[in-house]
Order: structure tokens, then sequence, then C-alpha cells
């Protein structure tokens, strides 16, 4: 099958277009490829599906501490859609990361891999993968990565579709100048941050913002054999366990909002419930406590309810491109435009 | 074909180490995306403080300085006390029902604080390097002066710091406050008592004859009795710091006093209405003839917070 696909594929390095813009050779060559994309494709949209509902599951399971009677509460309570939604609220910078990587390195990979007798599963995904789907994969990341870590794109985004300067312009002085005037106002909308970051010895964040455009650069085109070998079967492995290192705290993020409820029978006695609110009925609210455990709340003692951020929003650096926070996403960004004002109540501390 | 093959060993460095330093930067990413804040956040400070858990916060004030500090209808009202809810409602306990407001006179301010009987004190507390031995301060709050208060009758013959000193006069002032020590370093002979309100209420009995205090306390009584006083404005020449109160064995408390005043400071420098300014108009404010503003306050700790990542402008 790989050797087909290897054989077939007239130019593997540069060509990133559809399936279907591809020769096929002969005749039994051309069904076996057909007969391989129907099932590529196939496996790919049972992966897109199926991976979620699967995660969204375990996740119950985790926000119900564990517990089997709290999971099937949380089942019976959290509608399907809900939750794959809650799931691609949280998980789409994730899902957005694994895919630039996988294409990134697949771009690499494939672009590199000739001659091997055994092309790199990770060039073989990104040659099956229709091209709409990595573009939708990029433009995901673009939207949900936070600020920082956004100058990371443009390497990837060269690597994927092996995009080199030449195709800026033909003649290598234009060439030249059209990536330093680039470069240059690309630093001058920086430099404000830059300067905060360096006054306060934060390296990563300078490098992180200064580094990829130029990696951009060179990123694109084969590597040496020496290296592809060994990078082949690592990135292999370093995407699985980045992939299950990264999955971890993803299957742990909440799929309820996290609130306080205050209640009491009278205005003195009172007391808060910080928790997530599974369901309320006209009896009952039931709340599942943030430190375990389900507490069924009377309606009528509910006094009060406001909305809490989690420990885990908050932010690890201080600064800002032009008042958009680094840790930011773009859409992050102008959502706290739309609704500049946060106001934490003072019941969540 | 030379130049074109070393053109392509070049190539195929750059982008080795292209590849292996975007992968690098990568891996850096993601680390630094699973890391806990540099600095300390809100939440780890209120952890870290004796406060933590406890169900009502016990707040110092004072139960009879007009404008600063009164029970009025059985409710606590007054600058500090609005300074003070200000900071309860900032450390997570909002509403009266959540704080425990304990009447403290002028002398037990820092033995309350001492002996675990109050979590804060704001009441008129004057920062002082002798002080500060004993009790932590937050702030200041506030920036006030020494002024003596003297009844109308008195309103041609005290005039002067000079006018004081005559023996003919009886000058009063609360014991342990920085009026007294004022008072003695300008050698003026004083009569001691327990408040300011105890010097307002010999005047009027006609037992004294000016009392000396913060301009913001007198204002308070000129506030209560506007035909019987009068404020002297007299050049003691120093400045009273107002900062709140914490026990010295807290220092994350008074980070997170510090840090919220600090927080209503910056909302009043953008021109919004910080908690400060409303309790300042509430009270004090229309009694003031030179109108103040919020003093930056000292020693602000740099504090993670929920809303850090709200736009600035």
């Amino acid at each position: 099958m790989s050797t087909a696909a290897a054989t077939t594929r007239s130019e593997p390095a540069t060509d990133v277009g559809p399936p279907s813009a591809e020769p096929t050779g002969t005749a039994a060559g051309g069904w076996d490829q057909v007969e391989r994309r129907a099932r590529a494709s196939q496996s790919f949209w049972t992966a897109v599906v199926g991976v979620p509902a699967i995660f969204s599951v375990l996740r119950l399971g985790v926000e119900a501490g564990g517990e089997l009677q709290t999971t099937l509460l949380l089942v019976a309570n959290v509608g399907p859609v809900n939750l794959l939604a809650g799931f691609l609220t949280t998980a789409a910078r994730l899902l957005s990361t694994v895919l630039v990587a996988v294409f990134a390195l697949g771009g690499v990979l494939a672009a590199s891999a000739h001659g091997m007798p055994r092309r790199p599963l990770l060039a073989r995904w990104m040659e099956i993968t229709p091209s709409w789907f990595v573009t939708a994969s990029f433009l995901i990341a673009l939207v949900t990565w936070p600020l920082l870590y956004l100058p990371l794109l443009l390497p990837t985004l060269a690597a994927a579709f092996q995009l080199r300067p030449e195709r800026l312009h033909e003649h290598p002085v234009v060439r030249a100048l059209i990536v330093a005037a680039g470069y240059a106002g690309y630093l001058w909308l920086l430099l404000p941050t830059l300067r905060i970051a360096w006054r306060e010895g934060a390296t990563l964040p300078i490098l992180l913002l200064v580094v990829p455009p130029l990696l951009a650069l060179f990123v694109a085109g084969p590597l040496p054999g020496v290296v592809i070998r060994p990078l082949a079967s690592v990135t292999q492995l370093a995407v699985l366990v980045v992939l299950a290192w990264a999955a971890l705290p993803v299957i742990s993020t909440p799929v309820l909002p996290l609130t306080v409820t205050t209640v009491g029978t009278s205005a003195e006695a009172t007391e808060e419930i910080r928790g997530h609110v599974v369901t309320t009925d006209d009896v009952n609210m039931v709340i599942l406590q943030e430190r375990g455990g389900v507490r069924y709340v009377p309606v009528e003692q509910v006094r009060g309810q406001v909305l809490c951020p989690s420990e885990e929003e908050l932010p690890r650096h201080q600064l800002r491109i032009h008042d958009f926070h680094v840790e930011d996403s773009l859409l992050e960004g102008l959502g706290r435009r739309v609704r500049p004002v946060h106001r934490m109540d003072a019941a969540c501390r | 074909m030379g130049e074109s093959v070393s053109r392509f060993r070049y190539r195929s460095v750059a982008t080795t180490a292209a590849v292996a330093l975007t992968l690098l930067l990568g891996a850096a990413a993601g680390c630094d995306s699973r890391q806990e804040p540099e600095l300390p956040s809100v939440q780890e400070k209120l952890r870290e403080s004796h406060i933590w858990g406890q169900p009502v916060l016990r707040i110092g004030v004072a139960e009879d300085e007009p404008l600063m500090g009164e029970v009025r209808n059985g409710v606590h009202v007054g600058f500090d006390v609005e300074i003070a809810r200000y900071i309860a409602a900032s450390l997570g306990y909002v509403g009266d029902h959540r704080i425990e407001f304990v009447s403290v006179s002028t002398e037990d301010r820092i033995p309350a604080l001492q002996g675990g009987i109050v979590d804060l004190v704001v009441s008129s507390f004057s920062i002082t390097e002798d002080r500060k031995k004993h009790v932590s301060f937050a702030g200041p709050y506030f920036v006030t002066t020494q002024e003596v208060l003297i009844p109308t009758r008195h309103r041609d013959t005290i005039r002067t710091i000079e006018d004081l000193r005559n023996p003919k006069y009886k000058i009063c002032t609360s014991g342990g406050s920085t009026s007294e020590a004022e008072l003695e370093e300008h050698q003026v002979p004083m009569l001691v008592v327990k408040d300011v309100r105890d010097c307002v209420k010999g005047i009027r009995a006609g037992r004294y004859d000016a009392v000396s205090s913060d301009l913001t306390i007198l204002a308070g009584f000129m506030a209560r009795h506007p035909k019987d006083f009068e404020i002297v404005d007299m050049p003691f020449g120093t400045s009273e710091l107002l900062g709140v109160g914490v026990p010295i064995g807290d220092p994350a408390l008074r980070d997170l006093v510090a840090y919220f005043l600090h927080k209503s400071y910056q909302q009043g420098l953008k021109g919004e209405a910080s908690p400060w300014q409303t309790a300042y108009n509430r009270t004090l404010g229309p009694w003031l003839r030179v109108e103040k503003r919020q003093p930056p306050p000292l020693d602000v700790p740099e504090l993670v917070d929920f809303d850090d990542k709200v736009p600035q402008r």
C-alpha cells in the first residue's frame, strides 16, 4: 500500500493538493489507490466523530470523581450535544495543536522520504489528508492558540505546505527585501511587548515571538538521509506521547461550569457550596461539589448563585501585545473587547 | 555543479537546524503552557493568611468618630467602615453578615490585633515607625494632617501653637494617638483621655478648651456640631498616613490588603468610580475644605488575579 503510494506520486515533495489532483498510473494501481483512499476516509471520519465522543464519556467519569453512581447521574443529565460542544470548547486548542504538529512533521517527512522503502506514517497521513482539512486545522489553531505561541504557526505552515521563500519573488534581492520588510513590520508591531519582556527578563516569550518567523524561511525542504530515519521514528512516538500528556488536562477539565451557590434556611445561617450544578427541578438543585460528593439542595433554600473562574485560568505571564494578553487566543481577546469588564464575584474567593 | 551541490548541502543543514529549533521551541511552548504562574496569586495569598476558612472577618473600627466610624441606628457607617467593607468584600466576605465589626478605642487598636481579637483594624490608624514594630500596615489609604478643634467661644483666643501652650487652656487628646506625641514634641501641656469623643464631650461641658487630633476625626465632630466648633489650621508640620492595621505575623494578609487598596487606586487613576472615591464622596468629601484623593499605597506586591487579562484601555 505504501509502496504504491510512493511510486504513484510524481512530486511528493511539493504536491499537497487534494487526492483527485494526483496522477494514477496503471488501472490496477488506480483501483488500489481509490480503495485505499475510501478506507482512509472512512477511518478518518470515524476518528473525527469517535475520538471526541469517547473523550467526552471519559471526562464524565473523571468529573464524577470516579464514582459510578455520580457518573450515571451526569450521563443522565448532560445532553450529548452539550457534552460535545463542551468538549470542543475546551479541546479545540489541543486538537488543532496535534493536527498542526502532525501535518508539519508529515510535510517535512514527505518532502524528505524519497527512495525510502517504507514511507513514514506521518508522511502518509499528510498525503491522504485533503488540503482543505489541513487548512482548516491551521485556521482553528490561528483563532484558538494563545498569541504567545501564534508565531510558531509560521514555520509549521511552511513545513506542512513546503512553502519556500523562493515563492515570494524570483529575484533574490527583491525576495530579501520583501522578507526584511515583513520581518521589520512584525518586530515593530511587537516592539512594546518585547521591551517589557526584556525588562522583566522573560527570555522564553522573547524567543517565542522573535525566532519562529526566521525559522519559517528555512524549514521547508528535504532533510539529509542521516536525519530523516531517526526523525521519522522518534517523531511518531513523540506525537503519541505528547498527545497523551496533553490529553490528561483535557480529560480532567470540567464539563459543567463552576459556581458558588449560597443556601440557607434563614438570612443569617447561610452556607456557600462550591461546585457544578448538574440539574435543577421543581424540588431540588443537584450540585456536584468541587471536592466531591453530590448535594441535593431544596430550591426554596437557594439564596443566590454566582459563576466562578477556576485557578487554571490564572495568567502565567504579564505581557500584552497592544492590550491583548499574550495568553489569550484571538477569539478570547476579541471576546474581552466585546465584554471588557469581567467582575469576579467575591463569593468565589 | 559543485556550487549547486554545496548550496544544496547548505540548504539541507539550514533546514535541519530550522526543523530542530522549531521542535525545540514547540516543546518549550508546551512546557510553558503547563507551568504555574511565576508570581503568587491572590488565591495563594488567601490560603497563606490566617483568615482562610474563617466564616466571618473581624474588623476593628471606631464606634464614635463621626464621618470615619460610628454606629448609626445599629449600623456601622463612615469612611473607615466603607474602606473596611471594600477590603472584606475583596477578600471574599460580602455583606454585613460575613463581617463582625468590633469597636476598638484608639489605645486598644494594637492590643486588639496582637491579641487576635480582630483580623484587621481600619480606624484612623496612623502609620508610624514605632507602631510598625508591633503591627503591620497596608496603605496609606488616606493622608491627613493634625489640627485643633476649638469651641466657638475661643474663636478669637486660640489661633496658634503658642496659644495652646498657655497654661490657662486645657488641651485634650486621645491616649496612644500620634497627636499625643506631636503635642508632646511641641511642649504643649495636655490632658489625655480614652477617645476624641470624650474630649469633645468635655469641651461642651466646659472641662477642656481645645482638642487636637487628625483633621478627618475633627471634621466628623464638626459635622455633628457645626455651630459649636471650629477647626483651626495649625502648622504642626507633619502629615498623618492612615493605614490598615494587620497582625505582624500575617504578611500574606498585609499583601492582600495592599493589593486591593492599590487596585482601587488604579481604578481612580483611570477615572473610574473607585471604591475609595465612592466611600469618600459618601462620607468625608462634603465636609473637608480641600478635596482629597486616594494616595498611592506603599509596598504593593505583584500578585496574579483572575481579572488580569481584562483589557486595560
